[in-house]
């Protein structure tokens, strides 16, 4: 027969700690963040903010220290690299100037207004998550310079992820690399749509649907739309894959973003995604190939 | 047990926590592509001072604290550290004391925090195991910790011990 007595104090306030805490688990995964426990973290981002910035400027010498070993290191290949980089830059762009004329005129014929460059804003990373399967940044900007939860996040070499909390003076990123991001992508050389996800470290998970064509290495994969602005570099096939039984291709992509390299990035801020007909987003994916799927499953 | 000395628990986990989400998180400064759990690590060390019931309460906000630094559920750290906390407490009234031990008791309990987070984030929806890295993601900050337990460990037990005698394996 089971004793209640047997139960010391600590005990019980151990067990009604481990209730509360799934409640809290349960509840804020189904309100996707909102609610209390987005109150909440809001309130604990402001608190720990001037803190992780402390901490970030005392650290900032022993990062420069090991940058510089690391960058002496490798700087002799990086030289090599960069010399044929260049020479390859310069032939694309000969052709990249033939193609601004062709595009411009096809521009002028179909009557369409240049879609511009969007606005964004430069964010510096502050901190991280505060445990190993945590793939988030915090950045320091927020509602105060105009940013919305769901903006897209880039840097130099392709998307970086999404704002998934905004306080007023800093905001939460999640990473491509986060295993509860999916991000609608098409192969640039194919024209395929497809669906990427991460998988917390190293490459990223790639899901072709009706694919045709195979998928060589070296392929790029940019965002698709929807969700995030089109043409985003996203990542690099890392090796050659072909759909099994004509259906479904599954790949692996190297991410286009070095996530151990994450200083400063940029915040799409005149793109928001809820702002989009979702009846209208739901119908462009189906049409597309893409399912609706540029979403997290879970979000704080 | 006075309240300076719980407040000295408590600025040692929010200290643990803003170096864990900074400094530790800072992935060239990582050894192996891994970080000491210093959270778990400060926990464990705090809680063998403190008397039964602020244990458990403090390992419930350290793993408050880390869910609402970073971006996952509120609840999934509070409940592993809350276990974590009371396992400590369990088991040092238990062991004997020595080195070794805290050694294997902090590698034990570090593999203990990370695999139960791992299975309550599948639960809750995380994919944590989709991971290629996973075993190497609850390994190393075990092994990790071992080694920061040498300083971490006396250090807190400086700052807390005067306040309070020691007990059982702690």
């Amino acid at each position: 027969m089971f004793d209640l007595r047997r139960f010391d104090r600590s005990t019980s306030v151990f067990v009604g700690l481990l209730v509360i805490s799934f409640l809290l688990a349960t509840f804020d995964v189904r309100a996707q963040g909102e609610g209390l426990g987005g109150n909440l973290r809001s309130g604990v981002q402001s608190l720990f903010t001037p803190m992780q910035r402390f901490a970030g400027l005392l650290m900032s010498p022993i990062v420069g220290s090991v940058d510089a070993v690391s960058d002496l290191a490798g700087l002799r290949e990086d030289n090599e690299l960069l010399q044929s980089r260049v020479r390859d830059l310069e032939e694309e762009l000969a052709d990249t100037a033939t193609l601004r004329q062709q595009v411009a005129e096809l521009e002028a014929v179909l009557g369409l207004e240049p879609p511009g460059e969007l606005n964004s804003i430069t964010a510096r990373v502050i901190a991280a998550g505060a445990s190993e399967f945590d793939f988030v940044r915090k950045i320091d900007v927020g509602s105060a310079d105009g940013v919305l939860k769901g903006m897209p996040v880039i840097d130099e070499d392709g998307l970086v992820g999404r704002v998934v909390l905004v306080t007023d003076s800093n905001a939460l990123v999640r990473l491509i690399t986060d295993p509860s991001l999916s991000v609608g992508v098409r192969v640039k050389e194919t024209n395929e749509t497809g669906v990427v996800e991460g998988q917390g470290t190293g490459e990223l998970r790639v899901e072709m649907f009706g694919a045709v064509d195979p998928l060589e290495a070296g392929y790029r994969l940019e965002t698709a739309g929807s969700r995030f602005p089109p043409g985003i570099p996203v990542g690099v096939i890392s090796e050659s894959a072909t759909a099994e039984a004509g259906f479904q291709l599954i790949a692996r992509a190297d991410p286009a973003i070095r996530v151990s390299k994450l200083d400063f990035v940029r915040v799409i801020i005149d793109f928001d995604p809820l702002e989009l007909d979702p009846d209208l987003e739901e119908e462009s994916a189906e049409l597309s190939g893409v399912p609706p799927t540029e979403q997290e499953s879970q979000t704080p | 047990m006075s309240g300076r000395h719980i407040a000295i628990a408590i600025a040692l986990v929010v200290v643990a926590v803003v170096v864990q989400s900074t400094l530790l998180a800072e992935s060239r400064l990582q050894l192996f592509g891994s970080a000491p759990a210093l959270v778990v690590l400060v926990l464990i060390a705090v809680v063998r001072y403190l008397d039964p019931e602020p244990a458990v309460l403090l390992g419930f906000t350290a793993g408050l604290l880390v869910d609402l630094v970073g971006g996952q559920p509120v609840g999934l750290w509070a409940m592993v550290m809350t276990v974590v906390a009371y396992v400590t407490l369990r088991v040092r009234d238990r062991a004997a004391d020595g080195p070794l031990v805290i050694g294997v008791g902090v590698l034990v309990l570090t593999l203990m925090a990370g695999g139960l987070f791992v299975i309550l984030g599948t639960l809750f929806g995380l994919k944590p195991l989709s991971d290629p890295a996973v075993f190497r993601r609850l390994i190393l900050p075990a092994i990790y910790n071992v080694v920061l337990a040498i300083g971490v460990v006396p250090g807190v037990t400086k700052l807390l011990e005067q306040r309070r005698p020691r007990r059982g394996w702690a």
